[in-house]
């Protein structure tokens, strides 16, 4: 559910769906924090899931994908988009070091994170049935699909076009070689 | 007082050196290899532009990735409004500031030289096309001149070299910074004209000359723009580490009472000319002090003069320089130069000054160059030389002061 939020945030922001008059908080702010909060508790569950006594998952089946005897496929498909989302949060630390179109790339590969965690969450999950639980899935992938979906509709509003455009202008080379 | 090292030679009213002249008092340009590098190093020069970050470690930066297929961009695009430096010295010593560029070429392995020179500096243009085609073929065809567009960022070095690139002159996002990935990929030098100059005598001299020409610790000689309320302002060669009170006095003084004095140009800072006569000009020692001499603008300002208005233009004309790539430069350089000129014309907002405060910390660091954070270290300045006029003009709403 965090890690839904955040991809909707994330897409969003990018469409500069806000009000001048809301504070940054709510948006990039917003979106990093919960990403932060997000890899908490998955932090908790990848380490309940290893020490509970029931399944002996062990520390290696966390971290190599497909590894685990218990569940391999889905377990593996969540350790993916664990290992994806470290990648982003790692770079998005670092972005002033690597630069912004490396990190981008990477950020892009939360298109490929957030479905595989929610296969996962389907294949293994142990109330997947669960009225509740199907509630909350459609919630989070109605509003990741909306949003998706709204972010190819329109294209972001760029309040500074004009005037980029103009200095652009007065700073281009005139004669074409 | 004056030491003469690139202005040594015939007098500026003599005109632009010619080549013949030039090498009959320098001699042939020297090789440019490693070992050059390893001068500038001990040298202590530092760059020109505005940064003073050390030249020998710039090309060596470069020289390690270049695989011979660098670029050198010698950066003449002067858009610092009170520079007049880089235009006056390639007026006078064309040839000095081109065997610079030839000797950073050789010496980093590049196989493309750049004159970069700001198209509406006429005089400088002419210099070095006429002096360009003075050179032997071997040196012209590796050279090219270009023109910078006139504007402040053009001489920004992501902006240069994305001139090169694409044709315009508006700065990107770093890393990859130059010396990385500069014009069509290749690591790219992009080195200030007068640091270039310094490099063609420090190759022909050597470090320990360099380092006899500036007093106390520092080394070589500094070109200064002096302005503003000065008997005689305009362009003067300085030994490094002498203080502003002799420069001032080399421009037949101070005409009036300073109030205060613009150390660096746009992107510096002011100083009170109680603090500032003492201060001592060695751009290496500036910058280790977390200050900096910038591209060597001096402008004084006298007692007469409105302070807030005159920082009030120079914030204004900075704004207006912001590419619009940026949100944060765009809109924040946009509403600190408005609330200044509010406060500047006696009828300020209520919250204006207190805003201005809060706004310089929101705007610095968020732009994809240093435009914003120049800007602001501006201001900065502003508010702390200005303080006492700053307060009560921003209480003085509803009566304009006439």
């Amino acid at each position: 559910m965090l890690l839904s939020a955040v991809v909707v945030l994330g897409v969003l922001s990018s469409l500069r769906f806000e009000v001048p008059s809301w504070p940054r908080f709510l948006t990039t702010g917003l979106h990093r924090n919960l990403a932060l909060t997000a890899l908490v508790f998955l932090a908790l569950h990848i380490v309940t899931a290893v020490v509970d006594p029931f399944t002996h998952l062990g520390w290696l089946a966390a971290v190599i994908p497909f590894s685990s005897y218990y569940r391999t496929f889905w377990l593996g498909l969540g350790v993916i988009a664990f290992e994806l989302l470290i990648a982003i949060t790692v770079t998005s630390l670092v972005r002033g070091v690597i630069g912004h179109s490396a990190w981008r790339a990477i950020h892009w590969l939360s298109y490929g994170s957030w479905p595989i965690a929610v296969l996962h969450g389907f294949g293994t999950g142990t109330d997947t049935w669960s009225a509740w639980m199907l509630a909350i899935d459609v919630v989070c992938i109605a509003a990741v699909v909306g949003s998706v979906g709204a972010r190819l509709m329109f294209t972001s509003a760029d309040p500074l076009a004009a005037d980029r455009a103009r200095f652009r202008e007065r700073v281009s080379r005139k004669v074409v070689k | 007082m004056t030491v003469l090292s690139l202005f040594a030679g015939p007098p500026s009213s003599a005109g632009p050196e010619s080549f013949r002249d030039h090498v009959k008092r320098l001699g042939p340009r020297p090789r440019g290899n490693g070992a050059l590098i390893d001068t500038l190093d001990r040298s202590g020069l530092v760059g020109r532009g505005g940064a003073s970050f050390s030249v020998g470690v710039k090309w060596r930066s470069v020289e390690s990735r270049s695989r011979g297929a660098a670029v050198v961009i010698a950066n003449g695009a002067e858009g610092e409004p009170l520079s007049r430096k880089d235009r006056t010295l390639m007026s006078l010593r064309p040839h000095l500031v081109i065997d610079g560029a030839l000797l950073a070429s050789d010496a980093v392995g590049a196989n493309r030289t750049l004159l970069y020179v700001g198209e509406a500096h006429g005089a400088a243009a002419a210099a070095m096309a006429r002096a360009l085609a003075e050179r032997p073929p071997a040196d012209r065809a590796r050279t090219t001149l270009l023109g910078a567009p006139p504007s402040y960022v053009a001489g920004e070095e992501t902006a240069a070299v994305n001139f090169v690139n694409s044709g315009v002159a508006v700065p990107q996002a770093t890393p990859p910074r130059p010396f990385e990935r500069g014009v069509d990929g290749r690591p790219t030098l992009v080195q200030n004209v007068e640091s270039l100059a310094h490099a063609a005598l420090i190759a022909r001299y050597g470090d320990a000359w360099f380092q006899s020409l500036g007093r106390h610790h520092a080394a070589g000689t500094i070109l200064l723009t002096v302005s503003g309320a000065v008997a005689k302002p305009g362009v003067i060669e300085v030994a490094s580490g002498c203080s502003v009170d002799e420069v001032l006095a080399l421009a037949g003084g101070v005409s009036g009472k300073a109030r205060a004095v613009l150390l660096g140009g746009y992107f510096g800072g002011w100083i009170s000319a109680d603090q500032a006569g003492s201060m001592v000009l060695d751009p290496r020692g500036l910058r280790a002090a977390g200050g900096s001499l910038g591209c060597g603008v001096v402008s004084v300002l006298d007692e007469t003069a409105d302070p807030l208005d005159v920082s009030a233009r120079i914030l204004q004309h900075l704004a207006n320089e912001s590419a619009a790539q940026c949100g944060p430069c765009f809109f924040g350089l946009r509403s600190l130069s408005a609330a200044t000129t509010r406060i500047a014309a006696r009828h300020a907002d209520h919250g204006d000054l207190p805003q201005l405060h809060r706004w310089t910390a929101m705007v610095k660091g968020r732009g994809a160059c240093r435009h914003p954070d120049g800007a602001v270290a501006f201001l900065e300045s502003a508010l702390k030389v200005f303080e006492p006029e700053f307060a009560t003009a921003a209480g003085a709403r509803g009566r304009r002061a006439s």
